[in-house]
């Protein structure tokens, strides 16, 4: 075992004026994840210490945290990879609700609002058939979990949180790409505005951080292409 | 979520893209052999006599021309002006319709310049 200094951010909107950093000592081993270790200081140390976790696996996306100012999973992350002070604040760009959790209203709503789900007429029982062809187009960009780390990494988010993201962006490639779905139509009104695939700069620090390795930053480049290919076609139509 | 307004930035994207290759691609080679090798005399100078290179740029009805410098300094220019439009963003720095007219239209202008310059020296003779 060996004891790892933990410096967590507690913050509390009902009592502090402004949140501040606290230190805990915590044992570990190579096994212990950042994860581990926050729930110990919650069970061992400070039961009022807030966070949000669920699977432990990487599945669920709730532990999003900043580990030394970098979006991580707690769950996936690993104290044997720090050799001083850990650095443990909730995720950048999004309100604090309390210590590690964060409000992520409003990133849930740009998800919702590109329209994340098969829109067709389909309405038969039978099993709707793809080639690996078609699944490959879309299989990627269908692994995520919704953790929120891109909108952390993503520096354009943090100063428009109007901008729909990268997870969203992501999310709309991922139904236009599915040969299943014919509601691409319906989704790139939302790609086209200033908001949309064009509120990137390409900075690619999403697919950095990517638990899922994604890529991201592929995507709202793909969409950036399908924007332009709309916007052409737009102007020949009546 | 109301439909957002179209924005016209598949113009620029466009035009950022393509300089941003021929920044890759032409611009190296240009400064090397323009900017650094001739002026070193390192460059038979030869190849670089004036009714030589007027010949090269006239040649195609004065399209290689043209596009030379399409792709070495108007394109390019609106490379520049692009980044420098979103990293005013980037910089919280007066981002605004203003400073993209301003951006663009830069590039417009010292482009169209630079091609009636290209186009004076093409028709000169
Ligand atoms: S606890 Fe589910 S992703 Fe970390």
């Amino acid at each position: 075992m060996t004891d790892y200094q933990l410096l967590i951010q507690r913050y509390d909107p009902e009592h502090d004026n402004e949140p501040r950093l606290q230190r805990f000592t915590v044992p570990g081993d190579h096994t212990t994840s950042v994860l581990d270790a926050l729930l110990y200081v919650q069970q061992k140390r400070d039961v009022t210490l807030g966070l949000r976790w669920s699977c432990r696996m990487a599945i669920c996306g709730s532990c999003g945290v900043m580990v030394n100012g970098i979006p991580k999973l707690g769950c996936k992350t690993f104290l044997r990879d720090y050799h001083s002070d850990i650095t443990i604040e909730p995720l950048a760009h999004f309100a604090v609700e309390k210590d590690l959790i964060v409000d992520m209203t409003q990133f849930l709503a740009h998800l919702s609002a590109i329209k994340p789900y098969l829109i067709n007429d389909y309405s038969g029982t039978a099993l709707h058939k793809q080639t690996p062809t078609q699944l490959a187009k879309y299989q990627q960009f269908s692994n995520c979990i919704n953790c929120g780390l891109c909108y952390s990494a993503c520096p354009q988010f943090g100063l428009n949180p109007e901008f729909l993201g990268p997870a969203a962006i992501t999310l709309a490639q991922r139904y236009n790409l599915d040969s299943r779905d014919n509601g691409k139509a319906a989704r790139m009104p939302q790609l086209n505005g200033k908001n949309g695939a064009w509120g990137c700069t390409f900075v690619g620090f999403c697919s950095d951080v990517c638990p899922k390795q994604l890529d991201p930053a592929a995507a709202v480049n793909q969409a950036k292409v399908e924007s332009a290919k709309d916007f052409i076609i737009s102007m020949f139509k009546p | 979520m109301s439909s957002p307004k179209r924005s016209d930035e598949p113009v620029w994207w466009a035009l950022f893209s393509a300089g941003g290759v021929c920044f890759a691609v032409f611009l190296p080679g240009s400064i090397l052999a323009l900017g650094i090798l001739w002026p070193l005399g390192l460059l038979n100078s030869s190849v670089l006599q004036y009714a030589q290179l007027l010949s090269l740029l006239q040649s195609g009805y004065g399209l290689t021309g043209l596009a030379f410098t399409g792709a070495v300094i108007c394109l390019p220019l609106f490379h520049a002006a692009h980044r420098i439009h979103h990293g005013l963003h980037d910089l919280k720095c007066g981002y605004s319709s203003a400073t993209k007219l301003l951006c663009y239209g830069l590039a417009a202008a010292l482009s169209m310049l630079a091609l009636y310059l290209t186009l004076h020296l093409i028709l000169a003779d």
